[in-house]
């Protein structure tokens, strides 16, 4: 008897590698941009 | 940064057990979805967060147009808290359709519930898109405080249209109009530690949005200063030469 797993295991996976993703991308975003401050604070 | 650190560890700490109680724990719902019924551990903290993540930026807004309060801060806490909001929002929609196909039998359905929250969906994308709109960034504040406090007038009408209209999304679980909670033991205390977990994602998310923001709002100030100075240097250069 099917209890449904496959869309519990499909909104989990989607769930976590969205919000993951996001989390990522904003790092590098913010690692890139604070990275640039002294560059520019230099010239 | 060690205290923001310390943040994100007790938030991944907070989803991870509730995963596994959301996953393991909690029991299935005999009759109604069966196991689907976890995906709602999902769910409804999304929609929480969508409310809280809108609601901050109606609020941040309404101080950005107050004279008296103004300040670019508010501004740009209101876009991190909608860009936030937005990702929240499609993930519920997504998760809400998963849970509605072995449910309901359909993937979607034109309720009032789902319509008003796509609805909100859409009026927040535009509202994203007209932050990235060219403009000074005093006209861009005040045109994206106005039309958040506009798309502000959805929210109340997602939440109460189970309420207001016959739809096949149910009743609130806890906010109903009766206030009867209908939700006890592993499975209410997993709905608490969930909307708790994702609260905590959300005000992590929102931190390193805004400083994200900031960082680059400075990064353009220079730039155009720096532009400025170029372009002030080389006019006086031309002044020199003739002479």
């Amino acid at each position: 008897m099917s209890h449904n797993w496959n869309y519990v295991v499909a909104g989990y996976a989607i769930v976590t590698a969205s919000l993951a993703g996001y989390g990522v991308w904003l790092r590098v975003k913010l690692r890139r941009a604070r990275r640039s401050l002294p560059e520019e604070s230099g010239d | 940064m060690t205290l923001k650190r310390g943040f994100l560890a007790l938030t991944l700490l907070a989803l991870g057990a509730t995963a596994v109680l959301a996953l393991w724990v909690t029991p299935p719902r005999e009759n109604e979805g069966w196991d689907a019924v976890r995906l709602l551990y999902l769910h409804v903290p999304c929609a929480w967060i969508a409310y809280l993540a809108f609601g901050i930026t109606a609020v941040a807004s309404l101080l950005y147009l107050v004279p008296r309060t103004r300040h670019p801060s508010w501004d740009l806490l209101a876009g991190a808290s909608a860009e936030v909001g937005v990702i929240f929002t499609a993930l519920m929609l997504i998760v809400g359709s998963l849970w509605g196909r072995p449910t309901w039998g359909t993937w979607w359905a034109w309720d009032a519930r789902l319509t008003t929250t796509a609805i909100m969906f859409f009026l927040y994308l535009g509202y994203l898109a007209l932050r990235r709109s060219g403009a000074t960034v005093a006209e861009r504040g005040k045109r994206c405080a106005i039309a958040a406090l506009i798309a502000f007038a959805d929210v109340p009408i997602v939440h109460f249209s189970v309420t207001w209209w016959q739809t096949l999304h149910q009743q609130g679980t806890v906010f109903n109009p009766k206030l009867d909670v209908q939700i006890d033991g592993s499975m209410a205390f997993t709905l608490v530690l969930a909307v708790a977990a994702f609260t905590m994602l959300y005000g992590y998310f929102v931190m390193e949005r805004f400083e994200l923001a900031q960082l680059e709002e400075g990064r353009e100030e220079r730039e155009l200063q720096l532009a400025i100075a170029e372009r002030v240097r080389a006019e006086r250069r031309e002044q020199v030469v003739p002479a």
